[in-house]
This record gives C-alpha cells, sequence and structure tokens, in this order.
C-alpha cells in the first residue's frame, strides 16, 4: 500500500513515515504542499495523510483539486483544529477522513487500513485465496493454517497480489505500490522479494509467473 | 439568554404618557376656559336686563350658566381617557426604535455579534444611539475574531509538537529491535521537541503579561537594558556572522524592567533571525528633548509596506518557511507591539527599501 504524508512539522512527519513503514506501508513523505502536489502527478497512492495548515499550497486547496479531479486517492485529514465546525469542513472539502491531533499512533494506522480498505471493490478485512489468508491489521499470514514468516516487502507483496485474485499485476505496478521513492525503477527487488515470498509459500506453488513480468494469484 | 429577569415592560411609556396626557388634558381646561368664562359673563347679564321687553331678547332659552359649566365639566371628564389615550399613543411611538434597540441587544451574543440594529442613519437621539451601538458591536467583533483566531492559533501551535512528541515515543516504543541508539535519538528528539514547547508557551506568556498592562513603573535606562539583551545575543549572531552595532547613548524613561527586556530582546531577536549572512542589525539608543528613543534597524529580504502591519499579529509570519517551522513562532513583534502599547509609547516601523526592517520605539520620558 502506497501512502504520502503531508505534514510541515518535520518530527511528526518523519515519525509517521517511520511508523507507517514499520506496519508495511510504502510512506513517502513531504513537508509543503506544492511538494505534496508534484508527488501526487507522478505517482498513484492509495492514501494521503494530509495536514491541513500547509505551507506552499494550502492543505484545503489540495483537497480541492484532488476532489475536482474526481481522483480515488483516500485522504484522511490531520490536523490541529478540532472543533466540530472544522471537522465537517474539512469532510466536505472532499476528505474522507478527519483525525485531530495530538493522536494515538494506532489509531492513525487503524485509519488508513480502513481508508485502503475501501478500493473499488471494496476488500474485505482479511484477504484469502485457496488456502492463504492474510489478516493485514494483525500483519499476519497464513498459508492451512500455518503462520508464515515474512518481511515486511514480503507481506506487502503478498497483500498487492490477494488484494486483485486472478488479474496480472506488472512488476512495475508492484514496485510502486510495495516500494517507495527511494527505490530505483531498475531494480530487480521484485523479483528478488517475490523469490523469498514464493520459497516460504512453500508448496504447492500459488504465484504464477506471466510471461511479460508480471505476477498472479488464484485462478484466471 | 436563560436567567434574564424580564424587563419592566411600560413603565417608561406609562411615566412618558402620564405628562402628555396632563398635557392635553391642561390644554383642554385652558380653551374651556377662554371659551366658557366669558360667555358665562355673558350670561350673567342675562337677568339684569330681564326688565328689556321679551320680543327684544326672548327667542328661546339660552344657555344658563349652570348648563354651561356642567357642560365644561362632562368635557373635561371625557377629555381625561382622551388624553390618556393619546399621551399612551406618542410615548409608545417615540419609544419604538428604543424597544427594537433592546429586543436586538438582548439577541446579540458573542455567537451572533455580526447582528446589527442598523436604525439608518442618525437622524434623532434615539437613532444616534442605535449607530452608537452598531459601532460598539463591530469593535467588539473584531476583538472577539481576533481573540477566537488567537486561540485556533496558540491550539495548532502547541497540538503539532505535542502531536510530534506523542508520535514520535509510540513508534520508538513499539519498534520490537529498537536498540539503544535508537532510543537515544528519539529521547534527544523528545527533549529537543520539549525545549521548544517551552520557548513557546514563554513567549505566550510574556504576550498575556504585556497585554495585562503595566504593574511597575521604574526608572531605566534603554542603553543599559540593551547592552545586557546584546552580550546574551552576541554568540548568536557570531553564528549566523550578523555584524552587530551599538549606539547607546543614556535614555532615560519609565517602565517595567521585565516588560522592556523582553521588547528589546524580541526586536534584536527579530533582527537576528530575519536577516540573511553577513547581514548588519544596528541598535541606537538616544534621548531627544521629550522622548527616549530606542531604533533596531537590520538588514534581510524585502519587505512589502502592506505587510507591515500583520507582522504585528500574533501568530503571522511573512511568509510560510518552505521547510518546516523556523525557530520563529510569529509571536517576537506582538510581544513587541503589545509593551509598546502597555507603556503608551508610540512604534513606528518602516520597511527598507534594500531590505530589513527599521522599527523605532519612542518613550515619554520619566513621569513622576
Amino acid at each position: 500500500m502506497r501512502v504520502l504524508v503531508v505534514e510541515d512539522f518535520e518530527v511528526l512527519a518523519r515519525a509517521i513515515g517511520t511508523g507507517l513503514r514499520r506496519e508495511g506501508m510504502a510512506v513517502d513523505v513531504v513537508l509543503d504542499g506544492t511538494d505534496a502536489l508534484d508527488r501526487l502527478a507522478v505517482t498513484r497512492y492509495e492514501v494521503m495523510i494530509l495536514d491541513r495548515d500547509l505551507p506552499g499550497v494550502h492543505g484545503d486547496e489540495i483537497c480541492r483539486r484532488l476532489a475536482n479531479d474526481r481522483s480515488d486517492i483516500r485522504v484522511l485529514m490531520l490536523t490541529a483544529a478540532d472543533t466540530i465546525e472544522d471537522r465537517v469542513e474539512g469532510l466536505s472539502l472532499g476528505a474522507d477522513d478527519y483525525l485531530p491531533k495530538p493522536f494515538a499512533f494506532a489509531e492513525l494506522v487503524a485509519r488508513v487500513r480502513a481508508l485502503a480498505r475501501r478500493a473499488n471493490p471494496p476488500l474485505p478485512p482479511t484477504l484469502s485465496c485457496g488456502d492463504i489468508t492474510l489478516d493485514p491489521a494483525r500483519r499476519a499470514a497464513f498459508r492451512a493454517g500455518r503462520r508464515l514468516e515474512l518481511s515486511p516487502k514480503e507481506f506487502a507483496l503478498l497483500e498487492c497480489l490477494l488484494g486483485s485474485p486472478g488479474l496480472v499485476l506488472p512488476a512495475e505496478e508492484l514496485l510502486e505500490r510495495v516500494w517507495d521513492e527511494a527505490a530505483d525503477p531498475f531494480t530487480s527487488a521484485v523479483k528478488h522479494t517475490m523469490h523469498r515470498l514464493r520459497a516460504k509459500l512453500g508448496d504447492p506453488p500459488v504465484i504464477q509467473t506471466i510471461r511479460e513480468g508480471g505476477y498472479r494469484i488464484g485462478p484466471q | 439568554m436563560t436567567g434574564l429577569r424580564p424587563l419592566p415592560r411600560r413603565s417608561l411609556q406609562a411615566r412618558l404618557a402620564l405628562p402628555y396626557a396632563a398635557g392635553i388634558f391642561v390644554a383642554g381646561i385652558v380653551v374651556l376656559a377662554v371659551v366658557t368664562l366669558p360667555l358665562a359673563g355673558i350670561q350673567s347679564t342675562v337677568p339684569v336686563d330681564s326688565s328689556t321687553p321679551a320680543t327684544i331678547t326672548g327667542t328661546g332659552d339660552g344657555i344658563g350658566p349652570h348648563r354651561l359649566l356642567l357642560g365644561s365639566a362632562v368635557a373635561l371628564a371625557l377629555l381625561i381617557p382622551i388624553a390618556l389615550a393619546a399621551g399612551w399613543l406618542v410615548a409608545g411611538r417615540f419609544l419604538r426604535p428604543l424597544r427594537a434597540i433592546t429586543a436586538t441587544a438582548k439577541a446579540i451574543s458573542a455567537g451572533n455579534l455580526h447582528r446589527r440594529l442598523d436604525l439608518g442613519e442618525p437622524a434623532d437621539e434615539l437613532t444616534e444611539l442605535g449607530y452608537i451601538l452598531d459601532d460598539l458591536f463591530a469593535r467588539l467583533e473584531t476583538s472577539f475574531d481576533a481573540q477566537r483566531h488567537f486561540v485556533a492559533n496558540a491550539s495548532h501551535e502547541l497540538r503539532t509538537p505535542l502531536a510530534g512528541l506523542r508520535t514520535l515515543l509510540e513508534v520508538a516504543l513499539a519498534d520490537p529491535d529498537a536498540d539503544a541508539d535508537a532510543l537515544r535519538s528519539a529521547c534527544q528528539e523528545a527533549l529537543a521537541l520539549g525545549g521548544h514547547q517551552e520557548r513557546l508557551v514563554r513567549a505566550l506568556l510574556a504576550l498575556a503579561t504585556s497585554e495585562r498592562g503595566l504593574t511597575r513603573r521604574d526608572t531605566l535606562d534603554l542603553a543599559r537594558v540593551a547592552t545586557g539583551v546584546l552580550t546574551s545575543r552576541r554568540d548568536q549572531a557570531t553564528e549566523r556572522s550578523i555584524h552587530l552595532t551599538e549606539n547607546l547613548a543614556p535614555a532615560v524613561t519609565a517602565g517595567d524592567p521585565r516588560l522592556i527586556e523582553s521588547l528589546i530582546a524580541n526586536l534584536i531577536d527579530n533582527a537576528i533571525r530575519h536577516n540573511h549572512p553577513d547581514g548588519q542589525v544596528e541598535i541606537t539608543t538616544q534621548t531627544t528633548s521629550t522622548q527616549a528613543t530606542l531604533t533596531v534597524t537590520n538588514s534581510g529580504p524585502v519587505i512589502p509596506d502592506n505587510q507591515l502591519q500583520r507582522l504585528f499579529q500574533p501568530f503571522q509570519k511573512l511568509e510560510p518557511d518552505r521547510r518546516g517551522r523556523g525557530d520563529g513562532y510569529g509571536l517576537g513583534l506582538a510581544i513587541v507591539n503589545a509593551v509598546a502599547v502597555a507603556h503608551h509609547a508610540t512604534l513606528t516601523t518602516n520597511a527598507r527599501p534594500e531590505g530589513g526592517l527599521a522599527i523605532t520605539v519612542r518613550f515619554t520620558h520619566r513621569q513622576g
């Protein structure tokens, strides 16, 4: 899951980034509105955590532009203003959720996950395919009742594949959704991680490699 | 609004109606007297002239004096309710704008200060009162808005570092593989955030104290206070390679030494902070015949004239720093302004065409 964090208070922005990465998300952090718009123009994010009072371009303006473009990114507004009027205004600008500061980090993670589930079509809280099940909130994956010890990247890769069962996902798309901006676009990281994931999943093999560089899980 | 006692509804109208009624009644008596008394005089001659031939006088019974007096009494009796009713109506008409003012003023509270009486241009005493009240509501609204703005800003400035602190510690503690180094660096960041909060709270307290006004008024020399502040800021200036120039002649005035020190410290901090490397800060104190003045001039970015007033509002920064919050909160010049107002000093700000600011504070000489 690819997440964009837009927050001008650097300590908070970095801490959110670190925490979400540890939850297996691919996170990019920017500190102002202008950078956020640049980033949104080139990368497909599933969820954006947006501070309202931003330098550069105001958070409200970013929200308005996304609503105008009918973007399918889900926006969680994170701000210090917590009166009912502020929340109503934020949500009516096009935000999908609103969390006032200060907040509990566990709640932020739960809300980001809830927003990510609201994909089109909606995803169930627990993903499964055949005898594999994956619970994103508990960060646990099982095959035939046996718990799989997966690294964060392997877990995120499996989560991505289970989210679109039967569809071919090109390696570039997996790279964009599972790795953050620090990843080299020409890397073979997907290939290597996929190799380790397959080894951990064991037999019989469930992930198919499609000839033009894509992967698929589940029946065609 | 609950708990408001119902106003005595009609007392003023009744009190105004009575003199009006009395006036109308007295006017009635005067008119009757003027008309009746001469007539009564004429009638009174009738019995004396009764010897004259009836053919000359007698076309019928004249109005007898008794009947005339009786008629007058009846007319006067009838006049009482008429006068009272007329007085009541006239008083009610005059008091109508006052009722409108009362009703609106009762309805206006902190939540709907945008409401106005709107009695139109001042034409008489009551509409003038309405006009003055509207003006008062407008000023109250501005001040309430400023207050609300301030609270919203203060809450933003306080909550964001709190959120940062909490998230930083939660994320650090949730890491199962955190080693001592990772935890140590999280602690150091938490300490730095604590320092940031401390400075912000100190600045807010300074602002609140200076807005409260003067509690003491000691004789002090601006030059000596400035020297003290400059000594503690020298390292900071050297670090940013800013050249401090001082031109300190004795300038004696009266005021609260702590507030004056905070004014000078904020002016100098501001001048150092909003400067460019190898910039200049010049501090001048002098005495003129009537005033003790302090001037702080600094080089720095060019500031548009129309932005100057905004800088003295709390939490207003010139341009949002692109790299997150700098070390300022936008409170420094607001504190300077509040201290100057508390001392009845005049504050003059000029944006220098070559960039930077020149701020002069003029204190009146020591008063008794």
